[in-house]
């Protein structure tokens, strides 16, 4: 069964009197518990794409069902309550609140729940050792390093148990070592918590990491899905 | 409430702009609340007159006082009921002979415990004030005593003072002042009044002989003012210029004017404060809305990322619009706060230092605090300039779309 399905997808974008198609007639499935990752130029659409299916943006034309929900059907405030349950995001530079410690980072999208102040805490500080921050969780983001912040922004994206993770370039930032890191324990989110995955990438070595790769070129998926060797 | 520590973290991330924002909201409440209570002491005050009494006094300035001749001349106008000459005597108790007869003449003056006090022709003075009530016997004491003096409740509470005993004053204005020391007055008669009929009437006032006055001042005074009662409170105006048609062409020209009138000229000599605050707490209030929205615009500018990433995760944009306008309120509520409490701060030191304390009792204003209903009424005002401020700024947030917030990063 697809977790994800893009179908016959299109988005315009328009811009004074010009319109500017950044997709056109995207065909997708992402089956659940894949890792699969989207590549291509700048400019390609792959980001476009990415908020299609974690429900940020909605297509000029087409579907895009998600976890079995017609995403562009909803209206604004079903789709924030859907996206808080569905989907967990995690962002190229992090955007962790710089006000608020690690913990209280991570515990922020348990407040659209019903739980109450001690479970969300216990949940957060959980979702902060499976990424290995336990010891850091009063820290501020000022006070991580690159690969720690990203490391909480993705505690934060799977603290609601989420069905699919969507990452924006989340190595993009990090240096090497870093990027390793964040890579193996998305692997893990996937392996371990059965966690659809959703990545955009520049970076070869990360797309290595995906089940599997699609390319997309000015807008149109310019070929099939490309097995990894990770798959 | 949820939400509450989150929203106060975001307050203390420009601290300095906070603390300033709220400081300038306070200082807008403060001026709110104090200039209410000052003009609701001064209604107070007002609503004691009588529609059917008037004051005649120099038309140059109450500085002025009248010749004593002009009452019977008063007295001669149709309409005019009875006419009493009034002057504000100005006495303050030395402070060495308070409630002592026998203290030293050289006592130096106790202006910490000033209180009105007025020189008055009895009998038809009290005649036209039925607020006051007085036993009989009392009335009869007063009359009979030349140094006799009535009392409010108020005051003899106060100073605890009882029939019969003594207590000195010395004037401030030069013609009522004796060579040979202070006033020495003795109290005949302690005065009542029924709140419910005569609201705003004030116990913590002084009366006593006109006569005494002007005999221990070598009969050298005339009348301050002169307090008329007419029949009919209608034909007010039409008495009025009766009595300043009989003067207008005499050294002492006269000004007739109703007691309440008076009264809120009287008050006004202070500076017109109803209006001068007025204008500036107008001033300031608009310029508070408009130092909190740009506060608000500022922070929710600086805030889309965290915005977008809000909505992201699910908060739904009515929900990040409610936080915006909460962190504006919350601004409102801090401000409203600290105003409330400078107002009350400020009322209690007017009417607890010496000499500023006197002054206001000196123009009736003996009872000047922070009302619940002023306080609540500014509270009301710093709530709603935080929410005209955050509205806008919320509203941004509410309709900004998350992929055109993120884009701007």
């Amino acid at each position: 069964m697809a977790m994800v399905e893009v179908r016959g997808v299109r988005k315009v974008y328009r811009r004074d009197t010009q319109e500017i198609t950044v997709l056109d007639g995207i065909e997708l499935q992402v089956p659940e518990g894949e890792f699969v990752a989207l590549m291509g130029p700048s400019g390609s659409g792959k980001t476009t794409l990415l908020n299609l299916i974690a429900g940020i943006d909605r297509p000029s034309s087409g579907q895009v069902v998600v976890a079995g929900t017609d995403v562009g059907a909803l209206s604004e405030s079903a789709l924030a309550a859907w996206r808080s349950h569905n989907v967990g995001f995690i962002f190229q530079f992090y955007n962790l609140i710089p006000v608020l410690s690690a913990v209280e980072n991570v515990e922020l999208p348990l407040l659209l729940t019903s739980l109450g102040k001690r479970e969300r805490r216990e949940r957060a500080l959980t979702a902060l050792k499976v990424v290995g921050l336990a010891d850091r969780a009063h820290h501020y983001p000022r006070q991580l390093s690159g690969g720690q912040e990203q490391r909480v922004a993705i505690a934060r994206a799977f603290v609601t148990d989420p069905k699919v993770l969507v990452a924006d370039e989340p190595t993009g930032d990090l240096d090497a070592k870093s990027a390793h890191e964040i890579l193996e324990l998305m692997e893990t989110l996937n392996r371990e918590f059965k966690k659809t995955i959703v990545m955009v990438t520049h970076d070869p070595r990360a797309a290595d990491r995906a089940h599997k790769q699609h390319h997309l070129e000015k807008g149109v998926l310019v070929d099939g899905a490309v097995k990894t060797g990770a798959y | 409430m949820k939400y509450l520590p989150f929203i106060f973290k975001h307050l203390r991330r420009n601290w300095i702009r906070t603390t300033s924002t709220v400081v300038a909201m306070g200082v807008c409440i403060f001026l709110f609340c104090t200039l209410q209570s000052v003009l609701a002491a001064v209604n107070t005050l007002l609503e004691a007159s009588s529609a059917n009494r008037l004051v005649t006094r120099h038309a140059v300035s109450l500085v002025f006082s009248l010749p004593l001749s002009y009452g019977s001349r008063i007295q001669s106008v149709p309409g005019v009921k009875r006419v009493a000459i009034t002057s504000w005597f100005g006495g303050s108790l030395p402070a060495k002979k308070e409630g002592k007869g026998d203290a030293a003449p050289e006592a130096t003056t106790d202006w910490s415990n000033f209180f009105p006090n007025m020189a008055v022709e009895a009998e038809p003075y009290l005649a036209m004030y039925p607020e006051y009530e007085l036993p009989p016997e009392q009335y009869q004491s007063f009359l009979q005593d030349m140094r006799g003096c009535l009392i409010g409740r108020k005051l003899a509470n106060k100073f605890g003072w009882e029939l019969g005993d003594r207590f000195f004053l010395e004037s401030f204005i030069p013609p009522y002042r004796k060579p040979d020391g202070p006033f020495e007055f003795v109290v005949r008669g302690i005065f009542d009044t029924d709140p419910a009929k005569y609201p705003g009437t004030d116990t913590g006032i002084m009366y006593f002989h006109h006569k005494y006055l002007y005999e221990a001042t070598g009969r050298n005074v005339g009348a301050g003012t002169y307090a008329i009662e007419i029949d009919d409170p209608d034909r007010a105006g039409e008495v009025s210029k009766a009595i300043d048609a009989l003067f207008e062409n005499s050294d002492a020209q006269t000004r007739t004017e109703t007691e309440k009138a008076f009264a809120a000229g009287f008050i006004s000599m202070a500076g017109n404060l109803a209006l001068l605050l007025n204008g500036i707490g107008l001033a300031v209030t608009f310029t508070i809305l408009f130092v909190t929205a740009n506060t608000m615009s500022m922070a929710v500018r600086e805030r889309r990322t965290e915005i977008a990433v809000l909505k992201t995760l699910g908060f739904s944009s009515g929900r990040v619009m409610g936080l915006v306008v909460a962190e504006a309120l919350l601004l409102g509520v801090l401000g409203g706060a600290l105003g409330i409490g400078g107002s009350q701060g400020i009322m209690w030191l007017l009417t607890s230092t010496p000499g500023i304390r006197d002054v206001l009792a000196g123009i009736g204003l003996t009872e000047l605090h922070l009302q619940p209903v002023v306080a609540a009424l500014g509270f009301a005002v710093a709530l709603f300039l935080g929410f005209v401020a955050g509205f806008l700024p919320a509203l941004g947030a509410y309709r900004a779309r998350i992929t055109d917030m993120l884009r701007t990063v």
